[in-house]
C-alpha cells in the first residue's frame, strides 16, 4: 500500500538526527547525548502531533452531521486541537462517519493513501464499524476496516459529540504508546473501542 | 383554517378527472377510478389502469389535456408469482400543480377556496402491469415529463424494467460496474444474511466473515 | 480558452455530502454540468422487504438525516394509509410540533452549512447553536439527538413529558429573536448580498416541470405546499400560510429569494408550533401514559397482498413520497415493495443544469441554496 522509505512526516526523531549529521553522531553516541536527543525530540514530536490532530474534512452521512456538531461551541472539539482539513495531504485523521458502499470503496482508500504518515483512522458509528443497519445490503461493506486498518472505534447511531470527543482522546493515548511511526507500532495494538471498560 | 383543500373540493376535482379520461381513452382499454386514501383525511385521488402499448398516448393527454405537469415518482415492482399478465407493474405517481410564473416582483398566491375545475390539485396513480417473463419494457415518458428522466433511471438500475427510446440511460445508485443484468430489486435476489436463524445464533457477527474483506488492495 | 472539466470529487468540503459534481469550465465560465450520486446508496428499499412495519420506520429516520421526524412521519402516513389505521387526534398534534421543530432544525442546520459555503463562519456557530436547543427539545420525545424512531402507526410512541410544553414556548420564543439577528448579520453583509443576489435563476414552472418542489418552488413565487393541498395531519386546523418570496426577475428566482423562504418558514413554522400546543386536545401539560388511546391506536401488523398505500408529505426539501405494497415475507408482516420518493434526487440533476453560465465561484452558492441532503438521494 504505503511506500516504505519516503516518510513525509518531518516529526520523526530519526530524520532529526540525520539532519544534524554523521560526525556529530559519533561524538553523540560517544557521549551517550544521542539517545537523550532521541527521546526528547521523538517525545516533543509526539506531544505535537498528537495535540493537533488535523481530521480530513469528509462526511459521509448522519455522523458526519454529528462530527460538525462536535464543533460548535457547545461541544467544541477544536479546544483539544481538532480541526477540519479539506486536502487529505494536510490531514493526520481520516474519520470515516458512515457506511461505505462500494462505489466509494475505492475513493476512500485513495484517500487514505493520499495521507501522509502518521496516520490514524477512526471509524465512527455503527456503518463504519460493522456496516450498522445495512448489513444486510447489497451495497454496503460490512465496515471500512475491510479496506483501511482503523485504529480506534466509536459506537452510536449516531454517536453524541461527546463520544467522539472521547475517541480522540483514546486516540491519543495510543499515540503515545505507538509514536511517531505508526506503521511499526500498529501491528500488535488491540483496537481501541470507545466505552469498552 | 380555511386555507386548505376541503374534501368536496377534491372529490369533485377528482371525479371530473376521472370522467375526463373516460372519455379519452376507455377506448383504449384504459380504466380510471377514483380511490380514496384509507387513512387520514381520506382524500381521493384518480387511479388509471393502462396498457403498456398505450402508456405514451396517456401521458401525453395527460399531460396536454389534463395539466398534469409534475411527475414525482416512478416505481417499478416485480411479481414473479402474480398473474400472468402482472408480472411486472410500473406505477408513475402524477400530481397537477397549479403553478405558473408570477410576474417579477409579485407572487402568485393560490387561495384554496378559489381553485376549481383545472386549477385543482390532484393525484394522480397511472399503473402499467406488464406481463410475466424476463423482458419487461415499457414506453419512456422521459419525452413528456423532465421530472420522470431520472426516476427512469432508476427503475431501470434497481428493477431492470427497460424503457423504449430513454436517451442516455445509465446506472443512477449502484455502480457503473456492476454487472450487466444485476438489478437488486427482483425478487430472486436475497440480501445478506437472509437467513435470519444465523443472525440471531450470531447476533454479535464474532463468527460470521464479511464477504469484502480485502476487496480493495 | 480550452475547456476542461474539474471535478469536485466525492470528498468535498461544500458539497453538503457525498456527491460527485463535473463541471466543464470555458475559463471561469461553466458551460455544462452533470452529477454523479449513489456513493451512500444503501438500498433500503430492499432491506425493508425484510423487516416488520415497524422496523422500518428507523431506516426511514436515517434517509435524510438531517430532518429525520419528517421522514419517519412520512413513511408512518403511508403505513397507515396501507393498514387502514384512524390516528387519535393527540397524537397527531404531537406528530406536526415534532415535525415543525424538525424542520426549524433542518433549516438551521442548512444556515449553519451555507453561510461558511459563502465565506460567513459566525453564523455556523449561531444556528447550530439554536439547533442544539431545539435537538434538546427533541430529545426528551424520541431519546436520541438525531435519530428518533418516534412515530408508531397508530400514533406516537410516548406522550410529551412534564414541563416539556413549556420549555417548547420559551425556546421558541427566544428562537424568535434571534431570527431577527440572523437576518442582521446576514442582510446587512454585503458579500452575503452579492454572492447570492442575481446568482441561480431558476422559474417555478421550469422548476416543477423537473419535478422539484417544496421552499425552492416557494421561493419563485407560487405558494404551492401539499400542507394545503394534500392536507395531512392537523395543518388544516392551524393558523398558517406557506412563506412565499417574490422571485427578483423573469428569469425567476435567485439564491437570495431561496435563503429569504427559509428564513420565512422557520417564523412561520414558530408561529404553527405556538398555535399548535395550546390547541392540543388533553392539554399540553398533561402526561398520558405509553400505549394510551390518546396518543396510539391499535394497528394490525399484517397488510394482504394487493392493498397499497401511498402518502404524500411536505418535507423539509420538498414533497416525499412513499409507496409500500402489502403482502410481504412473514404472510404479510413485511412490506412486498417500499418505494421512495426524494425530492433531492430529481432537484440534484436539476442544481446541476441550473450552474450553467455563472462562474465558478458561484457553484457554491447556488449548490447551497438547494439545500441538498444525500442521505435522502441515495436511499
Amino acid at each position: 500500500m504505503s511506500d516504505p522509505g519516503q516518510n513525509y512526516a518531518a516529526f520523526n526523531s530519526s530524520a532529526l538526527l540525520d539532519f544534524v549529521g554523521d560526525v556529530t553522531d559519533e561524538s553523540l553516541k560517544a557521549t551517550r547525548l544521542k539517545q537523550f536527543l532521541s527521546v526528547l525530540a521523538g517525545r516533543f514530536f509526539n506531544w505535537a502531533g498528537r495535540k493537533s490532530l488535523f481530521t480530513l474534512h469528509l462526511g459521509i452521512k448522519c455522523c458526519a452531521i454529528e462530527m460538525a456538531a462536535s464543533a460548535i461551541p457547545r461541544f467544541d472539539a477544536e479546544r483539544f486541537g481538532v480541526i477540519f482539513r479539506s486536502s487529505p495531504r494536510q490531514s493526520d485523521v481520516l474519520l470515516v462517519n458512515g457506511p461505505v458502499s462500494k462505489k466509494f470503496a475505492d475513493p476512500i482508500v485513495r484517500l487514505w493513501e493520499q495521507m501522509p504518515e502518521p496516520k490514524y483512522c477512526i471509524a465512527m458509528g455503527e456503518c463504519a464499524i460493522s456496516g450498522g443497519p445495512y448489513f444486510q445490503s447489497y451495497n454496503i461493506l460490512e465496515g471500512v476496516d475491510t479496506v483501511i486498518p482503523v485504529d480506534v472505534y466509536i459506537p452510536g447511531c449516531p454517536p453524541r459529540p461527546e463520544a467522539l470527543i472521547d475517541g480522540f482522546g483514546l486516540l491519543r493515548e495510543k499515540i503515545i504508546r505507538i509514536g511517531g511511526a505508526p506503521d511499526a507500532g500498529r501491528a500488535g495494538e488491540k483496537p481501541l473501542i470507545v466505552g469498552e471498560d | 383554517m380555511g386555507m386548505s383543500i376541503s374534501a368536496e373540493q377534491n372529490a369533485a376535482a377528482v371525479a371530473a378527472a376521472v370522467t375526463a379520461s373516460e372519455e379519452a381513452w376507455s377506448a383504449l382499454g384504459v380504466v380510471a377510478e377514483a380511490v380514496n386514501h384509507s387513512a387520514g383525511h381520506g382524500f381521493a385521488f384518480l387511479r388509471l389502469t393502462v396498457p403498456a402499448p398505450h402508456v405514451l398516448t396517456v401521458a401525453k393527454g395527460l399531460k396536454h389535456d389534463m395539466g398534469v405537469n409534475y411527475c414525482s415518482m416512478v416505481t417499478g415492482t416485480h411479481f414473479p408469482e402474480g398473474d400472468e399478465h402482472r408480472g411486472w407493474e410500473v406505477a408513475y405517481h402524477l400530481q397537477r400543480m397549479p403553478v405558473i410564473n408570477p410576474d417579477p416582483n409579485t407572487s402568485h398566491v393560490l387561495v384554496a377556496g378559489d381553485l376549481s375545475g383545472m386549477s385543482m390539485p390532484i393525484e394522480i396513480e397511472m399503473l402499467v402491469p406488464l406481463p410475466q417473463g424476463d423482458d419487461p419494457r415499457v414506453p419512456s415518458v422521459q419525452s413528456v415529463w423532465r421530472g420522470a428522466d431520472w426516476n427512469e433511471k432508476e427503475t431501470w438500475d434497481l428493477v431492470g424494467i427497460k424503457f423504449d427510446g430513454h436517451e442516455n440511460m445509465f446506472r443512477v445508485l449502484n455502480p457503473h460496474d456492476s454487472p450487466e443484468g444485476f438489478h437488486p430489486l427482483q425478487k430472486q435476489h436475497k440480501i445478506r444474511y437472509h437467513d435470519f436463524n444465523e443472525m440471531y445464533d450470531d447476533a454479535q457477527g464474532f463468527v460470521r466473515k464479511p464477504v469484502d474483506e480485502g476487496r480493495v488492495k | 480558452m480550452a475547456k476542461m472539466w474539474i471535478t469536485m470529487g466525492p470528498q468535498h468540503p461544500m458539497t453538503h455530502g457525498l456527491w460527485t459534481l463535473r463541471v466543464q469550465v470555458d475559463g471561469e465560465t461553466v458551460v455544462d454540468a452533470e452529477a454523479e450520486l449513489g456513493y451512500i446508496h444503501r438500498g433500503v428499499e430492499k432491506i425493508a422487504e425484510a423487516r416488520d412495519f415497524t422496523q422500518v420506520t428507523p431506516y426511514c429516520d436515517r434517509l435524510c438525516y438531517v430532518s429525520a421526524m419528517t421522514w419517519s412521519n412520512s413513511y408512518i402516513y403511508a403505513a397507515e394509509d396501507l393498514l387502514e389505521v384512524e390516528v387519535p387526534e393527540r397524537a397527531e398534534y404531537i406528530r406536526c410540533i415534532s415535525a415543525e421543530c424538525q424542520r426549524i432544525a433542518s433549516h438551521l442546520m442548512w444556515l449553519g452549512a451555507y453561510g461558511p459555503d459563502v465565506g460567513n463562519l459566525t453564523i455556523m456557530t449561531w444556528a447550530l447553536r439554536e439547533r442544539e436547543m431545539f435537538l434538546d427539545l427533541l430529545q426528551e420525545l424520541g431519546g436520541s439527538r438525531m435519530h428518533y424512531n418516534y412515530p408508531r402507526i397508530g400514533g406516537v410512541k410516548r406522550d410529551i413529558p412534564p414541563g416539556w410544553a413549556d420549555r417548547l414556548i420559551a425556546k421558541v420564543k427566544l428562537f424568535e429573536k434571534r431570527i431577527d439577528e440572523y437576518e442582521m448579520l446576514l442582510d446587512e453583509s454585503t458579500i452575503f448580498l452579492v454572492r447570492l443576489q442575481g446568482v441561480g435563476y431558476a422559474t417555478a414552472e421550469n422548476m416543477v416541470e423537473s419535478g422539484v418542489s417544496g421552499p425552492n418552488v416557494r421561493a419563485s413565487g407560487v405558494n404551492y405546499d401539499v400542507r394545503w393541498s394534500h392536507p395531512y395531519s392537523v395543518y388544516d386546523q392551524l393558523d398558517w400560510e406557506p412563506a412565499v418570496e417574490k422571485p427578483t426577475s423573469v428569469k425567476g428566482s435567485d439564491c437570495y429569494d431561496r435563503y429569504r423562504v427559509r428564513m420565512e418558514e422557520m417564523r412561520m413554522s414558530c408561529r404553527m408550533i405556538l398555535d399548535a400546543i395550546e390547541k392540543i386536545p388533553g392539554g399540553k401539560n398533561t402526561t398520558y401514559s405509553n400505549g394510551d388511546e390518546m396518543i396510539i391506536a391499535k394497528a394490525p401488523t399484517r397488510a394482504p397482498a394487493g392493498a397499497t398505500g401511498f402518502s404524500n408529505y411536505e418535507c423539509t426539501r420538498g414533497a416525499s413520497q412513499f409507496y409500500v405494497h402489502g403482502g410481504g415475507e412473514g404472510r404479510g408482516k413485511n412490506p412486498y415493495r417500499l418505494s421512495i420518493r426524494s425530492p433531492m434526487f430529481i432537484t440534484i440533476p436539476f442544481v446541476a443544469e441550473t450552474m450553467i453560465g455563472y462562474k465558478v465561484a458561484d457553484i457554491p452558492a447556488i449548490m447551497g441554496s438547494f439545500d441538498p441532503c444525500i442521505g435522502e438521494t441515495d436511499r
